[in-house]
C-alpha cells in the first residue's frame, strides 16, 4: 500500500494535470475562436484564465508543503520540482491563450484576411506538441517527451513562415496593417506556447531522469 | 575536492560464526571528507563501522576476510597494534557514554591511558578538545565538576572531545546524534561540519535526511551488500540502483 506522502504526490500530479487540461482547452478554444471569428467562445476562454491561475497558486502551496513536511528525495523530490516548473508553463500557455481570445476579440470585428495556412499549422503543431507532453508526462516517456523538444523547430519555422506572408501583404495593403499585426501577435503566442510545452517536455525528462536538459536540448 | 584516500575496504567479508553479515565490501573513505553509511536496520552498517577500527574484534564468534587499509596499511595486519590503530581511528557511539568522572578528567583519560604525565599539556589537549568539540565555553566554569551532570547533548560532545583529545586522524561515529533533540542534533552535525576540515569522518545514520545534511559522499548497504557510493547530492536526488531508490524514497518492502 502507498504511504500517505506518495499517495499525495499522486494527488499532487492530478492536480497539474487537471490544469494542463484547462490549459489545453484553452489554447485550443482560443484558436477556435480565431479562425472561426467565435466572439463568444473568446470572452469565454479570457473568463476561464482565472480558473488556471487559482490552480498554479494551489500546486505552489502543495509543493511547497511537500517539500517542508516530507523532504522528500530522489524522484520524489524531482516530481515536486519538476510539478512546480510545469504550473508555472501552464500558467504561461493559459495567458498566452488569452492574448490570442483578445486578438480575436479585435480581428472578429474586422474583415478577415485572406487564408494563411501556416498560422492554422502553427495551431496544431503547439496543439500537438501541447498534448504530446502532457501524455509524456503522464506515461513518463522519456521519448515522447524529447520527441515535443524537436517538434518546437517546426513551431518555429511557422512562425517565421507567417510572418513573412504577413509583412509581404502589408506592404500592398495598407489598411490591413493592423489587422496583420494583430495576427502576427497571435502567432508569436502560439509560438510561445510551444516554448513552453518545450519547456514542460524538459521538466518531464528531468523528472524520470535527473537530468537538466534546458538550454540544449538534444535535437 | 582533497581525494587522498585515508581509508580503504578492500573485498572485506565479515562472519558472526556462520552468518555472513558483510559481502565483499569495497569502499573508500576520502580524507577530511565525511561519508555518511546509511542502510535500513541490519543491514550491516554498524558492522562495517565497527571493522574500521576492529571493535568487531571483541566478538569471539566473529572472522574477517579482505583488508581495511589505513594509509595503505592493512589495519587486520598482525604487526598492528589495537591500541594505537585505535587511537588513530576514534570512535563515538549511538549513547554518550561518559565515564563517571569529571568533565576533565573524561577528556584527559584517553591521554592518561596513552602515558602523558604532562600536567600542562594535558591541560592544554583537553581545553582544546573541548574547544573543537565545541563544548568549552558551556563547561569552562565548571571542568572539575562530574561529567555526568551534562545534558545529553553536552555529553555527546563530550565524548567527541574525549576522541578528539588523543588526535585521530579519523573519527567513526555510529548514530551520534539519533539519542538527542533537534537542537542537541544540530550542534552535532555543525560540529561534523566544522571536525571535517581536521579528520576524515565515517557515520552511521539512521536519519537520511541527517546523512544528507553532513555528509560529502553516502553509501547505501542492504543485506550486508554494498548496493551503492556516490556523492551525497547524486546519490539523493538521482540514485543510480532501484534498491537506493525506494530505500530512499521510502518504497521499502
Amino acid at each position: 500500500m502507498p504511504s500517505h506522502f506518495h499517495q499525495e504526490l499522486e494527488e499532487l500530479k492530478i492536480l497539474v494535470l487537471h490544469m494542463a487540461a484547462l490549459a489545453e482547452r484553452a489554447i485550443q478554444r482560443s484558436t477556435q475562436a480565431l479562425f472561426e471569428r467565435d466572439a463568444d467562445l473568446a470572452i469565454e476562454v479570457i473568463g476561464g484564465d482565472k480558473e488556471i491561475n487559482l490552480l498554479e497558486i494551489e500546486i505552489d502551496r502543495q509543493c511547497l508543503r511537500l517539500l517542508a513536511l516530507e523532504q522528500p528525495l530522489a524522484k520524489d523530490l524531482r516530481v515536486i520540482i519538476g510539478c512546480l516548473r510545469t504550473a508555472v508553463d501552464l500558467e504561461r500557455i493559459g495567458d498566452e491563450a488569452v492574448n490570442i481570445a483578445q486578438r480575436a476579440q479585435f480581428l472578429n470585428t474586422r474583415p478577415p484576411l485572406p487564408p494563411n495556412p501556416g498560422m492554422e499549422q502553427l495551431a496544431d503543431t503547439a496543439l500537438d506538441m501541447f498534448k504530446s507532453v502532457i501524455a509524456a508526462f503522464v506515461n513518463e516517456n522519456e521519448q515522447q517527451a524529447l520527441d515535443v523538444c524537436r517538434m518546437d523547430d517546426t513551431a518555429d519555422e511557422l512562425n517565421v513562415r507567417v510572418l513573412k506572408n504577413l509583412l509581404a501583404y502589408m506592404v500592398n495593403e495598407v489598411p490591413a496593417i493592423e489587422r496583420s499585426v494583430q495576427t502576427i501577435i497571435a502567432a508569436r503566442c502560439l509560438e510561445r506556447a510551444a516554448d513552453q510545452a518545450t519547456n514542460i517536455a524538459e521538466s518531464v525528462i528531468f523528472m524520470i531522469k535527473g537530468v537538466n536538459i534546458k538550454h540544449h536540448c538534444q535535437r | 575536492m582533497n581525494k587522498t584516500v585515508k581509508m580503504s575496504a578492500r573485498h572485506l567479508n565479515f562472519f558472526y560464526g556462520n552468518f555472513h553479515a558483510l559481502l565483499d565490501i569495497s569502499l573508500d573513505f576520502f580524507q577530511n571528507q565525511v561519508t555518511a553509511l546509511i542502510g535500513p536496520s541490519g543491514c550491516g552498517k554498524s558492522t562495517f563501522l565497527r571493522c574500521l577500527n576492529r571493535m568487531n574484534d571483541l566478538i569471539p564468534i566473529s572472522r574477517v576476510d579482505g583488508q581495511i587499509l589505513l594509509d595503505e596499511q592493512n589495519i587486520y595486519d598482525s604487526r598492528v597494534d589495537v591500541v594505537t590503530l585505535r587511537r588513530r581511528v576514534g570512535m563515538v557511539f549511538q549513547k554518550p557514554n561518559p565515564f563517571p568522572k569529571s568533565i576533565f578528567e573524561n577528556v584527559a583519560y584517553g591521554l592518561r591511558v596513552n602515558g602523558v604525565k604532562d600536567k600542562n599539556f594535558i591541560a592544554e589537549r583537553v581545553e582544546k578538545s573541548l574547544r573543537q568539540a565545541a563544548l568549552w565555553d558551556e563547561v569552562k566554569d565548571r571542568i572539575y565538576q562530574s561529567a555526568l551532570g551534562l545534558s545529553g547533548g553536552q555529553q555527546q560532545r563530550l565524548c567527541i572531545a574525549r576522541a578528539l583529545a588523543v588526535e585521530p586522524e579519523m573519527v567513526l561515529m555510529d548514530e551520534p546524534a539519533s539519542a538527542l533533540d533537534p537542537i542537541a542534533t544540530q550542534k552535532i552535525e555543525e560540529l561534523i561540519h566544522q571536525l571535517k576540515k581536521n579528520y576524515t569522518i565515517a557515520i552511521v545514520t539512521h536519519n537520511m535526511q541527517q546523512a544528507a545534511r553532513v555528509s560529502d559522499y553516502t553509501a547505501f548497504f542492504y543485506m550486508g551488500k554494498l548496493i551503492e557510493v556516490d556523492v551525497t547530492e547524486t546519490l539523493f536526488t538521482r540514485p543510480k540502483h532501484r534498491q537506493t531508490e525506494d530505500y530512499i524514497t521510502g518504497r521499502f518492502g
